[in-house]
């Protein structure tokens, strides 16, 4: 096999392992040879997710900038790729970097409508990129917040990856107080669980303003579904 | 080599008395033998309809059609893939799969199955990334997919056991148990956002746990029929998928990402016989 000799894209593959290695690409931009043993694994990670072609990273993302910011990770996501819960130095060192990164919403949180809410918690559109592109111009990117949460007690399809919502506002009420924190907790939920699995939808851009104001409606307004 | 087969001695031991670490097993009585050890497992459990059709799993159709494609003299070399290494010497296909990926010394990497499979479509049947047959990875129609499971299927009922004998081997899957737990993307997601804990649903789809080896192997046997989706898919088209759905930036084939991520995920599943083909949601 290594005999075979194979001319495609003006490129000769001749029977030289650090060609052929350098001819696939991914040992290095400059095709020099890089000794993946040396490295450590977190740093061999970080190399294959960043310089190895693996990933369309010059690609636009939704929400500003490019795939390459969405795979460079920011303090919190580096703090938290780890297995299980984070130890208590760890924990406070997010809850710090979640603090200081919230941004409350100009004249404060608010409800917004419960019916829209219903909606956006419903669709998982959004911000999708690669082989397909999410196109948010033909359609509204959503929560996805049934992907992982029960709410509406009459939704029969829900996900169980995080605690269920149902009668969330019920037991709660709607004062300030709540409504203050329900915010600080989509936008950016590491303030009060860090580590959590659930997206910083505020932080992240992935919801706007409106859209977090629509949704808290749908968990606390008293004549929502989620409620009943 | 003996080390191996003392290690996957008790576990074959486990599944039942038909199944020893080397032997081949029809993909149904693999998975009978899964639900029976696992009486709780809400992943395993889900589907009772596509445990009912999996005698009859539609991608059987496509170990007949790959073993046509392997054998014929295609490409503008005009030869079978007979003369491919999957690890086990040229044309050897008996438990290749489910010791993949592997460090191969002709290329001086590590090679996941996908990978190796168009590296000798390439170099030996002389295709180029522009013919389909190399160009097109998915869908039951692709020469890819076809291939794929009838090499799969020669190591059903085996235990995955990827060597780590080389430093490339473990640093790649070292590196994969890494990329398995970095958060990213637009939603901060990582593998384990859905796979790190027991029965846990996706809406209604129920996910299996990666420390938990019996769910795992079904998890990583790949290719399997999908449902849902009417084709029979990938590793690599699984792993392209999560990734779209968790908002990271798009995967491209044959990169090493993909390598390291399927090193740790066989690794993950190491003694426990995969289902090849098998069904899923």
């Amino acid at each position: 096999m290594l005999k075979k000799k194979t001319v495609g894209a003006g490129l000769a593959l001749v029977a030289s392992t650090v060609l052929i290695a350098g001819c696939d690409g991914w040992l290095g931009e400059t095709g020099g040879e890089v000794d993946i043993t040396a490295m450590s694994a977190e740093e061999l990670a970080d190399y294959l997710v960043l310089e190895t072609g693996s990933y369309r990273l010059e690609q636009e993302a939704q929400e500003g900038g490019s795939a390459r910011d969405r795979m460079t990770q920011d303090g919190i996501q580096a703090a938290c790729s780890l297995e299980g819960d984070p130890d208590a130095e760890t924990a406070g060192n997010v809850i710090a970097m979640a603090r200081e990164s919230y941004e409350a919403p100009p004249g404060g949180a608010r409800l917004g409508n419960w019916r829209r809410g219903a909606e956006l918690a419903r669709s998982g559109y959004g911000y999708r990129v690669g082989h397909r592109n999410d196109d948010h111009g033909q359609r509204e990117p959503g929560g996805n917040c049934y992907a992982c949460h029960q709410m509406d007690p009459a939704e029969e399809l829900y996900g169980t990856l995080g605690p269920s919502l149902a009668g969330y506002g019920a037991t709660r009420g709607n004062d300030s107080a709540v409504v203050n924190y329900v915010h600080q907790v989509v936008s950016n939920p590491h303030q009060y669980f860090p580590c959590t699995q659930m997206p910083r939808f505020g932080r992240n851009n992935f919801l706007t303003e409106e859209q977090i104001a629509h949704i808290m409606a749908y968990l606390l307004d008293p004549a929502s579904p989620v409620n009943q | 080599m003996f080390k191996k087969a003392l290690l996957a001695l008790p576990v074959a031991m486990a599944v039942g008395a038909a199944a020893q670490a080397g032997e081949w097993q029809d993909p149904n009585d693999v998975l009978q033998n899964l639900l029976q050890n696992n009486p709780d497992s809400k992943y395993l459990h889900q589907s009772e309809m596509n445990i009912m059709m999996m005698p009859d799993n539609p991608a059987l159709w496509l170990v007949e059609e790959g073993e046509e494609l392997f054998y014929a003299q295609r490409g503008p070399n005009n030869v079978s893939l007979e003369g491919c290494d999957f690890g086990k010497g040229p044309g050897e296909l008996e438990g290749a799969y489910v010791e993949l990926p592997r460090y191969f010394d002709d290329v001086g990497k590590v090679m996941d199955f996908e990978m190796r499979l168009v590296h000798c479509m390439k170099e030996l049947q002389g295709f180029t990334s522009d013919d389909s047959a190399v160009g097109q990875r998915h869908g039951s129609g692709s020469d890819i997919m076809k291939l794929t499971t009838y090499i799969a299927h020669q190591s059903s009922g085996m235990a995955w056991n990827p060597p780590l004998d080389h430093p490339e081997e473990q640093a790649m899957r070292d590196a994969g148990e890494v990329l398995f737990f970095r958060r990213g993307g637009a939603m901060d997601f990582n593998c384990a956002s859905c796979h790190g804990d027991a029965g846990k649903q996706i809406r209604a789809s129920v996910l299996p746990q990666m420390r938990d080896s019996q769910e795992w192997t079904k998890a990583v046997s790949w290719p399997a029929h999908r449902a849902g989706q009417d084709n029979v898919r990938s590793q690599n088209h699984r792993i392209r998928g999560c990734v779209w759905q968790m908002r990271h930036a798009g995967i491209l084939p044959d990169t090493p990402v993909n390598t390291a991520l399927i090193s740790f995920w066989n690794d993950a599943a190491r003694g426990e016989p995969a289902i090849l083909p098998d069904l899923k949601r």
